[in-house]
């Protein structure tokens, strides 16, 4: 962990506008607070003019400078407003970037126990109410305590003894609202957490609608509704009761502290020291007074959810990376197939310190390919893991094209190493987008046609409304997710969408491998049978990916072994049978040929022949 | 003549709880027209002290005291106002919800094609559409408020000086245009921010959800370049929001001052006559401020009927086809207040037995996005098929033209690739989707509205992406069907999860769910197998248990059904998806499934020879599935 102050000041520096911006905005606030503050001293002059039978001309024209005053004041909020809005957003901005960039940086193993909606929550989420915060903090507090320090000033230097009493009675005011605030916070906290609750319920609830009406349950969730409903409001009123005898007291504070002023002024004034102007400019001060007061307390509670936002953007901010980069990193050779080699790895993740891999060793020749099979969590996942260096082993070394992935560094194994992985992930962006990743020097469009070409995705481009620009559908994960343009029937203005099917998605993230021309791919591939069609267009792709590189396959099902050179058994963690495709199948006694006869594909010298039914395999 | 919707639902509203809305509202119009007394009191408490007035100092401190006396009452107002207010605000919003929610969980018809996108979308429209609802009746009572209070100060003030109050009008005016004017401008710019806003959202749950993807391929930085731009078009976007909400503030306030300063203006030459007092312009200064609320009110008031007009056709489209406004708004038993009753008190009796389902030509949801889920990866959203199967003109794979019968007593599974539409057909039959053309027979009779009448104890469905909610377990598995512990006990052990209830810390009463103990995958699909086993209906329809339970666990799970159906404790009927040997060497009957059509129907022996999609699909068995057990 990093310390707290050095995190705070990370966010400090985010949030910082810069020395001129920060003037700027000190100069809208003190405007903001002073021409307000003027105004009843016009109203004064004007009243005492006016009784004392000043000029009309002269009387006017003081009303004309209270016009100006006034309107010019409330430009000036308007134009604090402004201003402070635009710097919360700046600097929240950057900082959402920080984190994100920050958070982006950490290795699978944080991602790995985070869903994106938690991420989502502490990279936005926070940051908002921190921006919220830093806007009503500007505007509400700054402002606020500005304007009744500059109230109670003003009345001081009119009469001592009144502005002795508006102050007495300002401490009395702001204290009880404190404790009355603290008082109705729990009520409040408690409706809140009820509606939360019942609108829970029913995202549940409609997201389980099917389940619901096939169990014939729908009624009894609309009486359990009733319950909740019922509960919120029972909530909803003693939170209003307490919130509306509050708001009585106060308004009730307030009047009284309004007539005491008045009383007295009127008392000073049958005493002679005191017009009658004088008495209405008190009253608009005592007026003025309660406004700060309530933003001012508004904000207490603002407060205490920006802190605890700041202490969560912090902890992101501490966490560190485990995979480290070298000074002086080897790069991995530029071109050409790359070798891999493990010796003795064995992986256990930090949290749990389970061994998940055990003493793995596993040698590849350039070009070479590789099968490994096992069941679910024996650790073929893991053992690809490595090889990407998104974890390091605890022990023993990975090498590819013969350096170890420690001492190079990340840019280059992502250039050299590419990836296919079972979930495929989409974006809901442009195919471009989704083909390069975001990167529009990555390669230009001819190339990506030809590449989508190239996996057999050509018709399918060709049947986009708008080519490499069409727009793919959100939460068309790929897993499994289907084909079916969802030209959206609401009527919005957004751009139509395509959905993509399983097996499509499949093949763009064939192409996404391609686009980078690696030395080794790494190849995880869909567990679940797609339609015929389909599986062959992605039997194809393989094959062409595969050629002129090295390859680790994780294999799901036995007939895509058939295009191996080697395979790997793996259980529990362990390379229990390790050696060429051929000798391992003609090999009775060994666990591959028992799981060829358990699947019941016959084997024997002619095993390529038999495994590769599919008609692709034509290479042979 | 056709009532207008948004007058049938305001009255309809209103009547939820009349007798509230009508004390309350006359309580409200009461806090509204309370200032005009405290304008009057200032005005004589500084003619008092300007001396206009034969003044004592005893009668400044009464009008002092009356003052306070009447900033209270006010206080006092408002207090038994929120006393009465909440309770028909909540039956009002209750009323919309449940009716809206009652439809989407009972009403004939499927479901599905009703709900929007996601969920959350859904739920959106049960707060926020609902809410707009309510509170466009309840401003209908700050209007109220706000025009006697205008009138009467209208009255008061022209006693006092016709002309001045006259010119007031104009400011007046001046802000009920701005606010109509504004308002489609702030609303257009609102709608902008929240979309960019929610556009940054997304992009960072995708960036986070696709790390793998961003990671391995190196892009962190063009990913983070993306970001900037989002942010800094949200940036914009914000930052004119708030301006334009501060705009009509500032004009409104704005508006206060200009009036003040009219006020000053062309009373000077009256005050220096003495016509004006100081009082006249206390009490003048003190209207203004509390006038320019009648524009905003009828402005708001403007604004929000259509709003609600719009609210609550959003509302109504999520109701069945054939229901409307008046269905929404219908005035429901409510029960703020105590305890709603069980909707179930004894099992239904049963008549029909079921002796044969049939299905007769049924196409459905021809699109694809309904085929999906047949790889249930936890992420993959009901939401998903509900999205396609609105537009059923979109390509894809459903299901075409597909027959099967299934008699009592029989176990019939249906099989096929990704998207060959298997669980498109069950839910077709189920009545969760629509079906284009086709009939679902049960004993011989056309069924009308299979989503309402294949339920238990007819039949009962195990889905593929299998929901709990946030409750005990036992609530999850009742759902308020009315039977004992020892008969769910034995529907927990034909659902072989009675060995993982003894691990729970609390047993029946550990509460599950998203926001209570996280159970496995399998874990999940054994429960909502044990909710539809507990239900003991004839025909159990289960949608593919392969992606969360491993093959001895399913293996355990037909065990168990099997020797329960015989001896008359389980249902007698089984009509399930799947593609595992085990199951499919159990069948008395395969319906092999390929693009949408039958390709084959019969025992795995006769399939095997006949059927080429049958060999295909079970000669490539999953590695998985094919290693030898590990002892």
């Amino acid at each position: 962990m990093v310390p707290a102050s050095h995190t705070r000041r990370t966010v400090l520096q985010c949030l910082w506008p810069g020395r001129r911006s920060a003037f700027a905005l000190g100069i809208a606030i003190v405007a903001a607070t002073v021409l307000p503050l003027a105004a009843p001293q016009l109203t004064r002059r004007f009243v005492d003019g006016a009784i004392g039978g000043e000029e009309t001309r002269v009387l006017i024209l003081i009303a004309c400078g209270y016009l100006g005053l006034a309107i010019s004041g409330q430009v000036a909020r308007m134009l604090t407003a402004w201003l402070a809005s635009r710097l919360a957003w700046d600097g929240t901005n950057r900082l959402r970037e920080t984190l994100a960039e920050h958070a982006l940086h950490l290795d699978m193993g944080y991602h790995g126990k985070r869903t994106p909606g938690e991420m989502i929550e502490r990279v936005d989420g926070d940051v908002v109410a921190l921006a919220e915060f830093v806007v009503a903090f500007l505007l509400d507090v700054v402002a606020s305590m500005l304007l009744l320090v500059g109230v109670l000033a003003v009345v001081l230097t009119v009469d001592l003894r009144i502005g002795g009493i508006l102050l007495a009675y300002c401490v009395l005011m702001g204290t009880f609202m404190v404790r009355a605030q603290r008082m109705a916070v729990p009520s409040a906290t408690r409706v809140r957490e009820k509606f939360a609750a019942l609108f829970g319920n029913l995202e549940e609830r409609l997201a389980g609608a099917e389940d619901i009406r096939a169990n014939g349950a729908g009624e009894h969730v609309v009486r359990r509704f009733h319950r909740t409903a019922g509960e919120v409001y029972r909530a909803d009123l003693a939170a209003e009761r307490i919130g509306a005898g509050l708001f009585g007291v106060t308004t009730v504070g307030f009047a009284a502290g309004t007539a005491i002023v008045l009383g007295l002024a009127a008392w000073t004034q049958q005493t002679g020291t005191l017009t009658v102007g004088t008495a209405v400019l008190l009253f608009q001060y005592t007026q003025m007074v309660r406004t700060p007061f309530e933003r001012m307390i508004d904000q207490l509670q603002q407060y205490q959810k920006a802190l605890a936002a700041v202490a969560r953007i912090g902890g992101l901010l501490g966490e560190r990376r485990t995979l480290h980069e070298p000074d002086k990193p080897v790069p991995l050779p530029e071109r050409g197939a790359l070798s891999v080699r493990l010796d003795d790895v064995c992986f256990s993740y930090a949290d749990d310190g389970e061994p998940v891999l055990l003493d793995v060793n596993l040698d590849l020749a350039p070009g070479e390919t590789l099968g490994l099979v096992g069941r679910t969590g024996s650790g073929k996942t893991t053992i690809a893991r490595l090889i990407l260096r998104l974890y390091d082993p605890t022990k023993g070394s990975v090498r590819i094209g013969g350096v170890d992935l420690r001492d190079t560094d990340l840019a280059s194994i992502r250039r050299r190493i590419g990836v296919v992985t079972q979930d495929v992930q989409l974006f809901a962006a442009s195919v471009r987008d989704n083909l390069t990743l975001f990167r529009p020097g990555l390669a230009g469009d001819d190339r990506l046609r030809e590449v989508l070409r190239e996996v057999g995705l050509g018709e399918w481009l060709a049947s986009l409304p708008r080519g490499l620009d069409t727009e793919i559908a959100p939460h068309s994960s790929g897993s499994g997710s289907p084909t079916g343009a969802s030209g959206d029937t609401s009527g919005s203005d957004e751009p139509a969408t395509v959905g993509v099917s399983a097996g499509e998605a499949q093949l763009l993230a064939f192409a996404r491998a391609f686009l980078t021309d690696p030395g080794l791919v790494v190849l995880d591939e869909a567990s679940s049978r797609l339609d015929p069609a389909t599986e062959l267009r992605i039997e194809a792709a393989v094959d062409r990916l595969l050629a002129g590189r090295t390859g680790v396959l994780i294999a799901h099902r036995l007939s895509s072994l058939s295009r191996v050179d080697k395979v790997a058994v793996i259980e529990e963690g362990r390379v229990v049978e390790y050696g060429s495709r051929a000798a391992l199948a003609a090999d009775p006694s060994s666990r591959f040929a028992t799981l060829l006869r358990a699947a019941g594909i016959p084997q024997g010298d002619d095993s390529r022949v038999a495994l590769g039914a599919s008609p692709t395999k034509a290479k042979g | 003549m056709r009532i207008h919707p948004v007058v049938l639902v305001f009255a309809r509203l209103v009547g939820v709880a009349r007798a509230r809305y009508m004390v309350g509202g006359l309580l409200w119009s009461l806090f509204f027209v309370i200032p005009i007394l405290t304008g009057l009191i200032l005005k004589g408490l500084f003619d008092q002290i300007s001396g206009q007035r034969a003044a004592t100092l005893d009668a400044t401190l009464w009008l002092c005291a009356a003052f306070v006396a009447v900033e209270m009452l006010r206080g006092l107002t408002f207090f038994l106002a929120l006393s009465v207010w909440p309770y028909w605000w909540h039956s009002a919003e209750t009323t919309l919800r449940t009716n809206a929610l009652r439809s989407i969980l009972t009403a004939r018809g499927p479901a599905a094609t009703r709900l929007p996108h996601s969920s959350g979308e859904a739920v959106s429209r049960f707060r926020d559409d609902v809410f707009d609802v309510v509170r466009m009746v309840d401003s209908g009572v700050d209007l109220v408020g706000a025009v006697a209070f205008g009138v009467v100060a209208f009255v008061i003030m022209s006693s006092i000086d016709p002309v001045v109050t006259l010119v007031l009008v104009v400011p007046l005016t001046i802000v009920l245009l701005l606010t109509r004017l504004m308002s489609s401008v702030i609303r257009r710019i609102h709608g902008r921010a929240r979309r960019l806003g929610a556009a940054v959202t997304a992009y960072i749950g995708e960036l986070f959800g696709g790390v793998l993807a961003i990671k391995t391929a190196g892009a962190e930085a063009a990913v983070l370049e993306r970001l900037r731009t989002h942010n800094a078009r949200r940036r914009q976007a914000a930052v004119k929001d708030r301006l334009t909400m501060d705009l009509l503030d500032t004009a409104t306030s704005a508006t206060v001052e200009l009036s003040i300063g009219l006020v000053l203006l062309l009373a000077a030459p009256a005050m220096r006559r003495g016509d004006f007092t100081v009082g006249d312009l206390a009490l003048f200064t003190s209207y203004v401020g509390w006038l320019t609320m009648l524009p905003r009110v009828i402005g708001r008031m403007l604004y929000r009927v259509p709003q609600s007009a719009v609210a609550i056709e959003r509302m109504t489209r999520l109701m069945a086809s054939y229901e409307t406004a008046d269905d929404l708004s219908r005035h429901t038993k409510l029960w703020l207040t105590e305890q709603p009753p069980p909707a179930l008190e004894a099992i239904p009796p049963r008549s029909d037995r079921l002796q044969v389902l049939e299905v007769d030509g049924l196409t459905a949801g021809y699109d694809g996005m309904s085929g999906v889920s047949s790889q249930a990866t936890g992420t993959s959203d009901p939401a998903g098929s509900r999205a396609a199967a609105r537009n059923p003109d979109s390509r894809g794979r459903g299901v075409r033209n597909v027959s099967l019968r299934v008699p009592r007593g029989s176990f019939t599974i249906i099989t096929g690739a990704v998207g060959s539409g298997k669980t498109t057909l069950v839910r077709a039959v189920l009545g969760l989707l629509p079906a284009t053309s086709g009939v679902v027979r049960w004993n011989g009779q056309p069924i009308a509205d299979p989503g309402t009448f294949l339920v238990p104890n007819r039949a009962a469905y195990v889905g593929q992406v299998p929901r709990l909610f946030s409750e005990t377990l036992r609530e999850n598995l009742l759902l308020g069907w009315p039977v004992d512990d020892e008969a769910l006990a034995h529907a927990l052990r034909l659902a072989a999860l009675d060995r993982d209830l003894d691990e729970m810390p609390f047993g029946l009463d550990t509460v599950v769910g998203p926001r209570g103990v996280r159970l496995s995958g399998g874990q999940v699909q054994r429960a909502t197998a044990a909710r539809a086993l507990a239900r003991q209906p004839d025909l159990l329809v289960v949608d593919d248990l392969s992606s969360a339970l491993d093959v001895e666990t399913e293996e355990l799970l037909w065990d168990r059904i099997a020797e329960a159906s015989r001896s008359g404790h389980g249902p007698s009927t089984l009509l399930v998806v799947s593609h595992r040997r085990a199951a499919l060497r159990r069948a008395d009957q395969i319906v092999v499934l390929d693009r949408g059509e039958v390709v084959g129907v019969g025992s795995l022996d006769e399939l095997l020879r006949t059927c080429p999609e049958m060999r295909r699909l079970w000669a490539d068995e999953s590695i998985g599935e094919a290693q030898p057990q590990p002892t």
